[in-house]
């Protein structure tokens, strides 16, 4: 479907100004530096570019206009003769034609001039191609001048045109001028259309919208139609002449029987005769409006609106006889009904409203029935009535198909229950309660948890049993206190209705299985006794670890002297401490003394052959083991010789004495937080933050 | 009133215990205390934590797969009270227990048996190479020397008796 956005249209610019977009767009958005020793290939596409891009930015612009302005042709015929009326079609028509001339004359002359541009030998003559070009677009644009300040003159006024949409429903009101057209539209919807006491106040068509029935209906005021042909009839006038003509709507005809409009009985009958072409398949309404003053000829309208009213029911009745009819047209004409009304006094004003609404919406139901979208519908459709429907009930068509069914028992307590009162005092009920204890059965009354509150004291003074609605297999079971929670389990978790069956079942799986283990725990018992590790061996084994771990702690110290552990003696260093360890292995005595002597004799000779071993030991160190030897390979080593090494790590062991482990590998550079507990932060009272954080 | 089981490590949580988190999903997590919170907060899965039991089950730590599990499952369906089966679960849950523990320790001492096996594997292994620390080879070869003597003292001895009867 079409939509009408004539408010959207965009804004149409002179033809000077077009012209002067287009060239500071093209100056804006291409290329500007060129130079003669430029390849010409490169002179050639940079010239292009700009007569194409102009041609392009003419088209874009054109084209927008082309497609903003509703063809004629395409377009509902409402606003079509709405078009013609206002603007004048043919001049509308030319316009649009025009600038679609030209937007085809600049594409053909942009392909031209590229052609030319192709063979461009030089800057110069590019240059004066492209200069030729955008001038020749600029002129063609000029030439239509005339046609952009007319569509901007349309677009102005289409934008302030009311927004009728042609599908919708609709009331029209029509009318001789100054008969109360105005003033019934601002009774009916919400628009504040200008009322005035004299003739042609409305000049144009207004829109208001009403709801009705839950409906959006939009109700269209037109301004007064004179009696004359339609030849004669000016814009004003045609412009109603257009909305009646082509929207498919209720006409609500006013006349004036008090003729205060200035205009007589006889010709405000007359119009409505004369307009009876354009009422075809519309429900006509005939309204006689200002009953506040005297109708001198009021017998008359009855007669003459009632003649229009059988007028319809003989038409429906025979066909032929109307064509016999010698007032042709005064016959043809039939009307939905007529009311009368005084916008002054607001009397009958809705009931023509609802009347002209309900005629419109029937005829249009009709209509869509009659169509055939109705019909592919209505064969889809089916109406199922259940079985037990009486089928003459069903034809006296009555709504409810089925009566809801309530059981017999339900009836007899809805009855006592309406007979009975309700508790008002203590005793009263205390009494009921009683009665209720001894015979439960026979009781009808049902006494409410409710009136048990009230008699015991009210909300928060009593509270009621709820226990008692219980519905359990056994009565004595509603106060049971059930444990929820045992050894770590929810009981919930584990009810089952068959859970003796699975108990059973686990402990026959469970005895089978016990079996089973029994026989393979004995045969591995017997595999683990072979391979145990008697007392002696596992003492070894002990020993060995112990002994590990040792030379473990000790290489630590051996890579950094600093940080070893003095408890840690892997290789003893004196030969007591040595002779006393072969002794624990089991060494034998005379083999040791014989070792020892062997390695003390070769390490003399060792020491006779290298005469500049360094100065003497202390007694102690004399006796060392050859480990000691090797150490002194240290010299040189930023050293002078294995004393001064000697000495400068006894001074660093020295100064590191009473440091802690950690403390040893700080730096200067490294963190450090001086006071780890600021009194400040620590003491005092508390009151804002806390202890950690302040 | 209910029991829960704590989101990460799977523990009891009690009434009472404990905090809840429920995302906007309308999802519930309800953990034992604010370690398994945070851990959940920090998207680490229980499933790789040692810590956790669904870690230990899913390692093959503790029994995973028993008839005894499929006693305790949640009902979604409202069952009603009856006072002879709730007496009859009590019972039962407690046969159950004890039926699993059972079953929980011959697990774990299963599981055992492959350890102990490869540490006495590695005992003898230590012993036959670490047996120098302790029994230095010059010992070793010390007695070997004197065996040797020994055996040589006694051929000699036999030798001289062989040489005397001879003579």
């Amino acid at each position: 479907m079409v939509t009408y956005n004539l408010k959207k249209i965009q804004l149409v610019p002179g033809a000077k100004d077009l012209i002067d977009i287009v060239l500071s767009k093209t100056q804006r958005k291409t290329p500007t530096v060129i130079h003669r020793h430029y390849a010409i290939a490169r002179i050639r596409q940079f010239y292009m570019r700009k007569v194409k891009f102009a041609q392009q930015t003419f088209h874009d612009k054109l084209a927008q206009i082309l497609e903003d302005f509703p063809q004629v042709d395409e377009i509902h015929p409402f606003y079509a003769d709405l078009l013609n009326v206002l603007y004048d079609r043919d001049h509308y028509k030319l316009a649009l034609g025009q600038v679609s001339k030209a937007k085809s004359l600049i594409d053909n002359l942009s392909k031209e001039y590229l052609r030319l541009l192709k063979y461009g030998d030089s800057l110069y003559r590019c240059k004066m191609l492209k200069r030729a070009a955008v001038g020749r677009m600029c002129t063609i644009v000029k030439r239509l001048a005339s046609a952009f300040s007319y569509l901007e003159q349309v677009r102005q006024h289409m934008a302030r045109l009311p927004s009728i949409d042609p599908h919708m429903r609709c009331l029209i009101i029509a009318g001789y001028p100054n008969v109360g057209k105005s003033s019934f539209m601002n009774l009916i919807t919400r628009a504040n259309v200008d009322v005035q006491p004299y003739p042609f106040t409305t000049k144009s068509l207004y829109v208001g919208h009403m709801d009705y029935k839950y409906l959006r209906w939009q109700v269209i005021d037109t301004p007064g139609i004179l009696d004359k042909p339609l030849e004669e009839r000016n814009t004003i006038e045609m412009q109603s002449i257009t909305a009646l003509a082509h929207l498919r709507a209720a006409v609500l005809f006013f006349l004036d029987p008090s003729e205060h409009c200035g205009y007589s009985w006889e010709q405000q009958m007359a119009l409505l005769y004369s307009l009876e072409p354009l009422f075809v398949d519309k429900p006509v309404i005939v309204v006689c409006n200002k009953t506040d003053l005297s109708w001198s000829n009021a017998q008359r309208v009855e007669e003459e609106l009632n003649a229009l009213l059988d007028n319809q029911q003989e038409k429906k009745g025979t066909v032929s006889e109307l064509e016999t009819n010698n007032n042709k047209k005064q016959q043809r004409l039939t009307i939905c009904g007529w009311r009368k009304m005084s916008t002054l006094e607001k009397t009958g004003v809705i009931q023509v409203r609802n009347a002209a609404c309900d005629w419109l919406l029937s005829q249009r139901v009709e209509s869509k029935v009659r169509g055939p979208r109705a019909q592919s519908i209505l064969n889809r459709l089916h109406v199922a009535i259940p079985a037990g429907v009486d089928q003459n009930q069903q034809e006296a068509g009555e709504l409810s198909l089925c009566r809801p069914f309530i059981p017999e028992s339900v009836w007899k307590k809805r009855q006592a229950t309406t007979t009975n009162t309700a508790f008002h005092t203590e005793e009263e009920m205390e009494r009921e309660e009683e009665d209720e204890n001894k015979q439960p059965k026979q009781s009808n009354v049902v006494v409410l948890e409710k009136d048990r509150e009230m008699a015991h004291g009210g909300a928060g003074v009593y509270s009621s049993d709820w226990n008692k609605q219980y519905w359990m297999r056994d009565e004595s079971w509603k106060y049971d206190i059930m444990p929820e929670i045992i050894q770590g389990h929810n009981i919930m978790d584990f009810v089952d209705a068959d859970i003796d069956e699975r108990l059973a079942a686990l402990e026959e799986e469970e005895v089978a299985r016990e079996a089973m283990m029994n026989v393979d725990n004995d045969e591995e018992e017997q595999q683990e006794g072979e391979q145990a590790l008697d007392q002696e061996t596992q003492q070894r084994l002990q020993r060995i670890r112990e002994k590990k771990a040792l030379l473990i702690r000790g290489r630590s110290k051996s890579r950094n002297p600093i940080g070893a552990n003095k408890m840690t003696k892997a290789h003893p260093k004196r030969s007591e401490d040595w002779k006393q360890q072969w002794k624990e292995l089991g060494m034998d005595e005379s083999f040791l003394q014989s070792t020892t002597q062997q390695i003390i004799s070769n390490r003399s000779q060792s020491r006779e052959a290298k005469s500049h071993s360094p100065a003497p030991r202390s007694s102690s160190r004399s006796t060392s083991t050859y480990r000691w030897n090797q150490t002194k390979a240290d010299a040189g080593k930023g050293f002078l010789n294995h004393q001064q090494k000697q000495k400068a790590m006894r001074l660093a062991r020295k100064a590191i004495r009473g440091i802690s482990k950690k403390d040893r590998r700080k730096g200067e550079a490294d963190r450090t937080i001086y006071n780890e507990n600021p009194k400040h932060l620590l003491a005092g009272k508390r009151k804002l933050g806390k202890t950690q954080r302040r | 009133m209910r029991l829960e089981k704590c989101y990460i490590c799977s523990s009891t949580v009690y009434p009472g215990h404990g905090i809840q988190f429920i995302r906007n999903d309308a999802k519930v997590f309800r953990f034992c205390r604010s370690k398994c919170r945070k851990t959940f907060h920090m998207k680490r899965n229980p499933r790789y934590l040692k810590w956790t039991k669904a870690y230990r089950k899913s390692h093959g730590k503790e029994m995973a797969v028993d008839s005894t599990f499929e006693f305790e499952r949640k009902r979604q369906r409202i069952e009603r009270y009856d006072r002879e089966l709730v007496g009859k679960t009590i019972q039962a849950i407690q046969k159950v227990d004890a039926v699993r523990t059972k079953r929980e320790k011959e697990y774990y001492k299963n599981r055992m048996k492959q350890a102990k096996k490869q540490s006495q594997k590695t005992a003898v292994r230590e012993l036959e190479k670490g047996i120098s620390l302790i029994e230095p080879d010059i010992l070793r070869v010390n007695q070997a020397v004197k065996a040797k003597d020994a055996v040589q003292q006694s051929v000699a001895m036999l030798d001289e008796d062989r040489q005397a009867n001879d003579s």
